[in-house]
């Protein structure tokens, strides 16, 4: 018997590459085609999802939501996928975002022999880390890792620079823009699955991780078919953001997993799926 | 929670943390408005001296009713080489009218308008002791594997006196982003450009 679950979602599972490029062909330069409609060109403006709920000490009340009202557009992004991920799991983080994507994207050019396997590194403590000094820093007046280390800067400039835009060019040229460029070639190009970064260092993903994780109980995840599960570990190798242990059976760590579906994909039990959360 | 976790969790944080902290003197971003009778920068945009190259992001928006077209320029002494890039999408589509950069002048600003303009800053060498920009005829000196040009006999004695309290002079001092209106001649924007200031500047690093 053909499983519908399987079947009706597999659009996801199969063609994920060419959502990712569709992605990144409708959002980053040349086109920034949606950017346009908004006199944009990038995230950096209405558009900035990062910027807005990180509180600056001294700020007030008012100058915070004028933040909200200046980035609109990364406002409504930011909440969407939150929501979207709560009942969906993290769709936007593993086929839709442009900036992850390329990272990945990138990653899947690089030689084997190159590549740095960062799964010895628990993610989530990482992660958790970094987030709370991104929320916490500015609103004690510690600094700010809001705009100094962006994501959602670089990997756009990366594009717009390659094709000649003096702006994005000029962004490289300061010793802020070659530590993020940094950053993006070792946890993103250079990491085993492309998402090292993802896993890390964006506030935007551990956001969407604890969305992830709340949702649970109520929405769509990778699920793991005990029964089917013979422990043999192909799902883990393949996960870009190892969150998959070995135990006993295979476990999945919804504080990590974004549906890629490539464990899926090399279960030869098939023996994970995604769909609604059992038990 | 394993003690494992809990420790990679302080050490991400430490990092973090000292990230954060790190200034980069190279760049600064001046957040301001342009208006008809004068806009001006939220704050100065502080930059160490001492660096081969700086960028400075300017973004503002335009407060009705102004309108026009505005030259940007940077004016100081020592004049410093500034190159001017307004941030805008590599193919406009055309889907939104927007102000147009040519030369250092945008064209066609509109209320509401938002504008990025991405200045690259290269300070010229100078005479260490008196400041003054090198010109062709000045006399060179070697020191320390480095080499140093004075404007006069009076700069080089000096400076071979102490050359410890000279050698690292660099072009520094006040200067403005300044952004005219070309019809009525009037500033619209005034951006303080400080180099040489290492005090923070007061936005924690909220730049792009
Ligand atoms: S973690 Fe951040 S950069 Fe990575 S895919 Fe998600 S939103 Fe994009
Ligand atoms: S657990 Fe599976 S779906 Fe989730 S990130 Fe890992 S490989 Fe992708
Ligand atoms: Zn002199």
């Amino acid at each position: 018997m053909a499983d519908t679950s399987t079947k009706s979602a597999s659009f996801w599972a199969e063609h994920r590459l060419w959502i990712i490029i569709a992605s990144i062909l409708i959002l980053l330069p040349p086109l920034s085609f949606l950017f346009q409609f908004t006199q944009d060109s990038n995230f950096c403006g209405s558009w900035c999802p990062r910027m807005f709920f990180s509180w600056r000490k001294g700020q007030a009340a008012s100058d915070f939501f004028l933040g909200f009202a200046r980035s609109y557009m990364g406002v409504t992004l930011v909440l969407g996928v939150l929501a979207s991920t709560f009942f969906l799991g993290r769709y936007w983080c593993s086929h839709l975002c442009p900036v992850g994507g390329t990272m990945e994207t990138g990653s899947r050019i690089v030689p084997k022999w190159l590549k740095i396997n960062f799964s010895a590194i628990p993610a989530p403590p990482v992660r958790y880390g970094y987030f709370a000094v991104y929320m916490l820093a500015p609103a004690v007046g510690l600094g700010s890792l809001c705009c100094n280390y962006c994501n959602f800067a670089t990997v756009p400039r990366m594009f717009g620079a390659a094709f000649f835009n003096g702006a994005d060019f000029a962004y490289f040229l300061r010793t802020a823009g070659l530590i993020n460029l940094g950053l993006i070639v070792v946890f993103g190009f250079l990491a085993k699955g492309g998402r090292a970064y993802c896993n890390f260092m964006c506030p935007i993903g551990a956001m969407d991780s604890l969305s992830n994780r709340l949702g649970l109980k109520f929405g769509r995840r990778m699920n793991v078919d005990q029964s089917k599960c013979n422990s043999c570990g192909a799902c883990s190798r393949v996960c870009p953001t190892w969150a998959i242990e070995i135990k006993d059976k295979a476990a999945i760590d919804h504080y990590s997993c974004m549906p890629c579906r490539k464990c899926e994909k090399a279960c030869a039990k098939g023996a994970i799926a995604y769909g609604k959360t059992q038990g | 929670m394993t003690p494992k976790n809990i420790i990679v969790f302080i050490a991400a944080a430490a990092v973090s943390l000292a990230a954060a902290n790190t200034r980069f003197g190279d760049s600064a971003h001046a957040i301001g408005v342009i208006k008809a009778n004068g806009g001006s920068a939220r704050h100065a945009s502080h930059l160490d001296a001492g660096k081969d190259a700086y960028t400075l992001i300017a973004t503002a928006t335009v407060i009705p009713p102004y309108r026009g077209d505005a030259r940007i320029t940077l004016e100081g002494e020592p004049k410093l080489d500034c190159k001017l890039y307004s941030s805008g999408p590599v193919l406009d589509l055309g889907i939104r009218r927007h102000p147009v950069f040519r030369e250092d002048t945008l064209f066609d600003l509109q209320p509401k308008d938002r504008i990025a303009i991405w200045a690259v800053i290269k300070p010229p060498a100078i005479d260490p002791v008196c400041g003054m920009a090198v010109k062709d005829d000045f006399v060179s000196e070697q020191h320390g594997g480095k080499s140093y040009r004075f404007c006069s006999d009076d700069c080089l004695n000096n400076f071979r006196l102490n050359p410890d309290k000279y050698k690292n002079n660099a072009a520094q001092g006040k200067y403005t982003l300044a952004f005219t209106d070309t019809a009525t001649g009037k500033r619209v924007l005034d951006i303080p450009v400080l180099l040489g200031g290492k005090e923070g500047a007061g936005d924690g690093g909220h730049q792009h």
